[in-house]
């Protein structure tokens, strides 16, 4: 067993300040040149177990912790983090939170600086890594520039530049498009098969499993649950909690019962032909700076009853177009109408009454000593009664599960949970549309689902729109899809005629999921896009 | 994620033609030169520098208007304010020459507000306006022109150990990183109706209404802070000697800058030590108030 480049043995470990055990008595090996994939839930201990392995468990993270970890035989309670950072790199799950340097040449060297190289061979290292992963034209541009998925390869760049035998991926996809996520995977396939161990903590099972890592390891609160072969998992895991392929979920799900019929915007008037737009796009164009245009004529109505779906590339514009929607941003020509008003005419204040948008990181938001406040804030800038307020509070901690967290902090909150607050935050506000920038990002399989399907069914909404970079979102709940891509609207219209055309989709950078192919299979037998369990009882 | 300032490359630039270690020497001899003086007449050359410099960087108007005229319009109210209360320059003149004495027609428990203005007043509010222009504008221009990527470089070539020097290049990009989540903190919340201007209340209260934007801001950086110590441990940051990837090499003209920023700093010394350069009121004014 020590002739693995990594063991785990009897690892436990309790948080200073949370009561119980967040890992408990974990063990395994992991094998070089394999990719072990670790999924579960939010809160399994997926995060836990990466920082015990990296180091930062015990030294940043203070807490009890039994049981060791070896790496090459050696016990990392007694190296230094730089030692251990040298035989295992990590790449965190937000790049934006692990890049440092202002230019990509600074970022990738940074490491081997530390360790005092010299010049000429952090040099060649640094255009090493950067080809490796075919990155080498990004190497003179600004950081903070990049997209998502770029900077994301140059996180993994800077790591693969230490050159670790050991490679920690934490939910790497996180924030990618489908076709930056595919990219990803497959440099982190080439680098096991040349012989590095990979850890990789992944909710996009689905997408993970089309590079064939070698074994799973499925943890469910902070124990082991299955350790062994991909072909085992989906005989283990709740296909309601792991997104598994979509043939996978219809052979399980066929031998349970039909799920209930999810009936979308129930509250919604159905529209009719000469009804006023909610939200009117009139050529409208923008750019953040003079002389670089970001978006460029885009014409559109918003009706009641439309539950849209925006996808396209990172940095193709999605979170600028809906932001001229609320008013925060304003078009350089043409114009924006909310409820027949032009937005330059309108404060956000009054527009959110209209709509409501969730914005893409809740850490941006959260403010309240306790949920409920933070919950209450909006409405009452609304001037909601004080019994509405009550009302529209409990409502919205009861779609997105959080009623029994009502008088918690919400900064002490999980990632995931936070998330769900600042969903919740705007569902009180009542705004006749909601808008949701990436709402699924950081949150489990099961919990999204649950709070996207409780959402969609509320009452009181009369359209919705959600980015998002989850194909199956578009094909599960929305009734139209906006493809996005360079800021210009490529496509416009219902899910079954937008997502149909897989190379225009590829075009995109989106890449049509399991689920999406079965949908567009069998649409002259359903007539409409279904989900997985759904497609198992037609 | 650490942002920068908006930093690029300028053909013909002349402060980005020097060594940026060269370039933060003179500036700090610059900068101490001119607290030397309150004398405008020695104060005017330095504003000259500033404005040759300004004209020099090749920082285009709209790159720089918002910063400058946030700037000129804070030096002006400062200078305005200066020269209605007369605070700071009572230190430096004994004497005051009336020019015109300004009383409100109404009293309030037998006291009538009033307003002196004199000479000195007058002339304080010039110098200091000159003064605090010159020192503002020749510091806005660092961040358009040192690149980023040499901030930590150059701090460790004027000779800080290399911990701090990292420190001062993350403080550097601190500044536009707050500006950049106040931003987006004041638009999340706007969303949810908040609206700064309709703050209503007194002091305390309006401090606290202010929550909503505060916590997540700072919070944020608090957060963000403990994302860069992890990611800086996770690359082995600070466990001995560190190589910097680019080289720093001073050439003449540098060596020309230091030179000269430190000539004008032991001049500026000298002078101000034979008590040159203190306030000054040309006489003509003086003559014109009345006085001697």
């Amino acid at each position: 067993m020590s002739a693995s480049p990594l063991v785990v043995e009897n690892l436990s470990f309790r948080y200073r300040d949370r009561a119980g055990t967040a890992v408990h008595d974990i063990s395994f090996a992991a094998r070089a040149g394999e990719i072990l994939l670790i999924a579960g839930a939010s809160g399994c201990g997926k995060t836990t177990l990466v920082r015990a392995i990296n180091g930062l468990i015990p030294r940043s993270y203070k807490g009890e912790m039994s049981g060791r970890v070896l790496i090459h035989g050696e016990d990392t309670t007694a190296m230094k983090l730089s030692a251990i950072s040298q035989k295992i790199g990590t790449v965190l799950q937000d790049p934006e939170r692990q890049i440092l340097g202002t230019k990509v040449l600074n970022e990738v060297a940074f490491g081997l600086e530390n360790i005092g190289l010299a010049r000429a061979e952090i040099f060649r290292r640094v255009d090493e890594a950067l080809a490796h992963l075919k990155i080498e034209d990004l190497r003179d541009r600004d950081t903070f520039l990049l997209s998502g998925g770029e900077k994301q390869k140059v996180a993994l760049a800077g790591v693969l530049a230490m050159r670790p035998s050991i490679l920690l991926l934490d939910e790497p996809l996180a924030s990618l498009d489908p076709a930056s996520a595919a990219e990803t995977l497959d440099a982190v396939r080439l680098l096991a098969d040349e012989g590095m161990t990979v850890l990789m903590v992944e909710h996009r099972v689905e997408d993970v499993l089309r590079i064939q890592p070698e074994r799973v390891l499925y943890m469910t609160e902070g124990v082991i649950r299955y350790l062994g072969e991909v072909a085992g998992l989906s005989k283990v895991v709740n296909y309601r909690e792991v997104k598994l392929p979509a043939e996978d979920i219809i052979r399980r799900a066929q031998k349970d019962s039909a799920p209930a019929e999810i009936q979308i915007l129930p509250g919604a008037p159905a529209p009719r032909s000469g009804d006023e737009a909610l939200v009117r796009f009139e050529d409208v164009t923008f750019g953040y700076e003079s002389d670089v245009e970001v978006l460029h004529g885009i014409n559109l109505d918003i009706k009641r009853g439309d539950v849209i779906a925006v996808l396209g590339p990172n940095g193709s514009g999605k979170t600028t177009f809906v932001k001229h929607a609320i008013g925060l941003l304003k078009p350089k020509s043409g114009r924006v109408l909310v409820d027949g008003k032009d937005t330059r005419e309108a404060t956000v204040a009054e527009i959110a009454k209209t709509l409501g948008y969730v914005f893409q990181s809740p850490s941006h938001m959260l403010f309240a000593p306790t949920v409920r406040e933070e919950l209450a804030f909006g409405p009452s800038n609304l001037k909601h009664s004080k019994n509405e307020i009550e009302t529209e509070v409990k409502e919205a901690l009861r779609i997105v599960n959080l009623s029994e967290y009502e008088q918690d902090p919400p900064l002490s909150l999980s990632f995931g949970q936070q998330k769900r607050v600042s969903i919740a935050a705007i569902l009180a506000m009542r705004s006749k549309i909601l808008a949701m920038d990436e709402p699924t990002a950081g949150q489990d399989y099961r919990n999204y689902m649950n709070f996207m399907d409780s959402i969609l069914q509320l009452p009181g909404f009369e359209a919705a729109l959600f980015i998002t970079h989850d194909v199956d979102l578009a094909v599960i709940y929305a009734n139209r899809v906006l493809l996005v891509a360079d800021g210009r609207l490529i496509a416009d219209g219902a899910p079954h005629e937008v997502l149909r055309d897989f190379s225009r989709l590829e075009a995109c950078r989106v890449i049509p999921s399991s689920l999406l192919a079965l949908n567009v299979k069998r649409f002259s037998e359903t007539g409409r896009f279904l989900r997985a369990e759904a497609l198992a009882h037609v | 994620m650490l942002v920068a300032w908006r930093y690029r490359q300028r053909a013909r630039s002349f402060i980005q033609s020097f060594d940026p270690r060269a370039w933060i020497m003179f500036y700090g001899c610059f900068l101490m030169s001119t607290l030397a003086f309150w004398d405008v007449r020695f104060l005017l050359p330095f504003a000259g520098i500033t404005l040759f410099v300004l004209l020099t960087s090749g920082v285009t108007w709209n790159e720089i208007r918002r910063a400058f005229l946030f700037i000129v319009g804070f030096v002006l109210i400062f200078a305005f304010f200066t020269f209605l209360t007369g605070r700071g320059g009572m230190e430096l003149y004994e004497q005051e020459h009336l020019i015109r004495r300004l009383e409100a027609s109404f009293s309030i428990l037998g006291w009538t507000p009033a307003l002196d203005i004199t000479v000195e007043r007058a002339f304080f509010g010039v110098s200091q306006f000159v003064r605090v222009f010159s020192i503002a504008i020749m510091t806005i221009l660092i961040p358009y022109s040192l690149n980023p990527a040499l901030y930590g470089i150059t701090f460790r070539g004027l000779g800080l150990p290399d911990k701090i020097a990292y420190a001062m290049d993350l403080t550097m990009r601190f500044i536009p990183t707050f500006s950049r989540d106040f931003q987006l903190t004041m638009d999340a919340q706007k969303a949810r109706g908040f609206e700064l201007e309709k703050i209503q209340g007194g002091l305390f209260a309006q401090v606290r209404k202010l929550g909503p934007l505060m916590v997540p801001v700072t919070i944020h950086a608090i957060i963000g802070s403990e994302d860069i110590i992890d990611a800086m441990d996770l690359r082995a940051f600070g466990t001995g000697p560190r190589t910097w990837l680019q080289k720093l090499e001073y050439k003449t003209k540098d060596r020309i800058l230091i030179g000269v920023g430190l000539a004008v700093l032991l001049v500026s010394l000298a002078l101000s030590t034979l008590g040159l350069g203190d306030f000054w009121v040309p006489p003509g004014l003086l003559a014109l108030a009345g006085g001697g």
